[in-house]
């Protein structure tokens, strides 16, 4: 497994696109720490805030952006080796499929998690520059929020990797890491508020990304009104359940990887 | 020592695989010769454990997937291009390095000795047929293997790379290796390899030495020339077994004898002979003999507008 593992930090750290998709990601969640801090510079200093800046939006953008480039590196860790016909190499060198998916999927969620921790880092410092002061982070929500980012990053990450190995492409994951929670969900979100069809509102508190989304929720344990009215769950059983999602994807991906010829 | 024993895969309804079992030994260039859609690359793939079918492929008695680092022991290669458009030829080989136990150093060594030391740090994007061939072999050596197993290593090659391949590939051979090498490239095992493994559909045609194999595929042709044309071709045809066919300019072509025989002959007969010559067949016309029936893609003359075809 070690030996695996090199491999894969290597196979990593040796393309460009991992060094563009983390730039990117950073710039993305900087800037928006450092707008959310500057737009919000008179108000008073409030924990909603301060999470919104150290999480780069907390759970309000539909996705997590950040979170969508980390993804992507866990994509083209397993997709490009289709698309490029370097699968054949890696299982000349480890033949131990299971070995291969379990070395890409840890590094990859570590250096999601590697992600999440500088980004927080960085962002604090972009709050600081208009604050003057570093706050407390160990009250709540942040004390939930602030764990609840790495974990959502590391679980984007380890999605990506999954989704790569289930299509075999780059393209296809994507779309999916897109489409289901801006567009699929979002409908299903929205739909459900209209009375003839609020039979729906049962099934939102189980939409994974939208669960995976409450991990950052800053509005006490679940995310304000959309709690109440959504019966949506508390962040880390949302999270769970966003993980639970994760974990099918990944059982699909094994067994897929596991069963069909290279 | 590879041992393939009852290799067999399916596509749905098409046997791409049936049946095959052979052995590759060491010490020897071991040719893989088969038409387009043989099944030769299937069958590789089968060896190394990338494709799921039936039968079993041992490496010194041991299965692929159980061996700790495959690339100390066996170098393959079965795709040219396999590798990052983006990742240097350097970082591949370090990569891969990494994942089998191997010194980084390794893979300067072997890209200098493929002749990329100049272009090690540059992004294989570029690279022509002949220059990822000589990467893929850098892959198979990286490990020092004992067993090498290339997929039309010659593809793309110019006739120097060619040259050249044929006698890393004798050298590698000659220190005690197992080589198996598939190619359609039958000029190259003419000169390339000692033992065949030849399949068509699936199927094993031959496995033996080059010799036997033309042997076997392949009638001796006797070319005689003698100003008594006439008279050899009457005395040759009344022994049984014998044919005879004019080639022009006074010589006739003889099977089903050798020279010596049809020598003999005209002698008894008291012709003169001003030619006596054994036309050697080549491997590409026992090639062509075994697997005439097998080939997988055979192209149809397209009817002409007005029948005339």
């Amino acid at each position: 497994m070690i030996d695996a593992l090199r491999f894969e930090w290597v196979r990593l750290h040796t393309i460009r696109s991992t060094y563009w998709l983390l730039a990117s990601a950073l710039v993305l969640n900087v800037a928006t720490a450092f707008l959310v801090a500057l737009l919000t510079r008179h108000h008073m200093l409030t924990n909603v805030i301060v999470g919104a800046v150290v999480t780069a939006g907390g759970a309000n953008p539909p996705v997590p952006l950040a979170a969508v480039f980390v993804a992507a590196i866990g994509i083209f860790a397993t997709g490009h080796e289709y698309a490029y016909g370097t699968i054949q190499p890696t299982l000349t060198a480890i033949p131990q499929r299971s070995t291969v998916l379990a070395a890409k999927t840890i590094v990859v969620a570590v250096v999601g998690a590697g992600f999440a921790v500088v980004s927080m880092v960085v962002d604090l410092a972009a709050g600081v520059i208009f604050w003057h002061e570093v706050p407390d982070l160990t009250i709540e929500p942040l004390a939930g929020a602030l764990p609840g980012y790495l974990v959502l990053t590391v679980l984007w990450a380890v999605l990506g990797t999954q989704l790569g190995q289930l299509f075999r492409s780059v393209a296809a994951p994507l779309v999916v890491v897109l489409v289901i929670p801006l567009v699929v969900e979002q409908l299903i979100f929205r739909m459900s508020n209209l009375p003839a069809l609020d039979w729906l509102q049962p099934a939102v508190k189980f939409l994974p990304f939208l669960a995976g989304s409450q991990l950052t929720s800053l509005s006490g344990e679940a995310a304000g009104s959309d709690a109440t009215q959504f019966g949506l769950f508390d962040r880390w059983i949302s999270g769970s359940i966003f993980a639970a999602f994760i974990a099918a994807v990944l059982a699909a991906a094994w067994l897929s990887f596991n069963r069909r010829d290279a | 020592m590879i041992t393939a024993r009852a290799l067999k895969k399916r596509y749905g309804d098409k046997v791409a695989v049936d049946d095959l079992s052979f052995e590759v030994r060491p010490g020897v260039v071991t040719g893989f010769l088969g038409p387009n859609g043989a099944g030769k690359s299937t069958t590789m793939r089968l060896m190394l454990d990338l494709d799921h079918g039936c039968g079993e492929t041992r490496f010194d008695g041991r299965r692929f997937a159980t061996i700790k680092h495959p690339m100390r022991e066996i170098g393959a290669v079965l795709q040219a291009r396999a590798f990052h458009p983006t990742r240097s030829a350097r970082s591949h080989l370090r990569m891969l390095a990494a994942g089998s136990g191997i010194p980084a150093a390794r893979a300067d060594e072997m890209l200098e000795f493929v002749g990329l030391a100049d272009v090690k740090h540059k992004q294989p994007r570029g690279f022509s047929l002949g220059m990822a061939q000589r990467l893929g072999l850098a892959q198979a050596l990286l490990g020092d293997p004992g067993t090498l197993i290339l997929d039309e290593p010659a593809n793309g090659l110019d006739p120097h790379g060619i040259h050249w391949l044929r006698d890393v590939l004798k050298s590698l051979a000659a220190e005690g290796r197992t080589v198996f090498v598939s190619s359609h490239l039958l000029s190259e095992m003419e000169l390339m390899a000692d033992q065949l493994v030849v399949i068509g559909r699936g199927k094993m045609i031959y496995n033996g030495a080059v010799d036997g194999f033309v042997r076997e595929f392949t009638q001796s042709i006797i070319l005689v020339r003698s100003p008594q044309i006439g008279k050899l071709a009457a005395a040759l045809s009344a022994v049984g077994g014998l044919t005879t066919e004019p080639a022009g300019d006074g010589t006739l072509r003889v099977t089903g004898a050798d020279a010596a025989t049809v020598g003999e002959l005209a002698h008894r007969a008291d012709v003169v002979l001003h030619e006596l010559a054994t036309e050697t067949a080549s491997l590409e016309a026992a090639f062509i003999t075994a697997t005439g029936m097998s080939e997988e893609y055979v192209a149809r003359r397209t009817p002409t507008p007005g029948g005339a075809a």
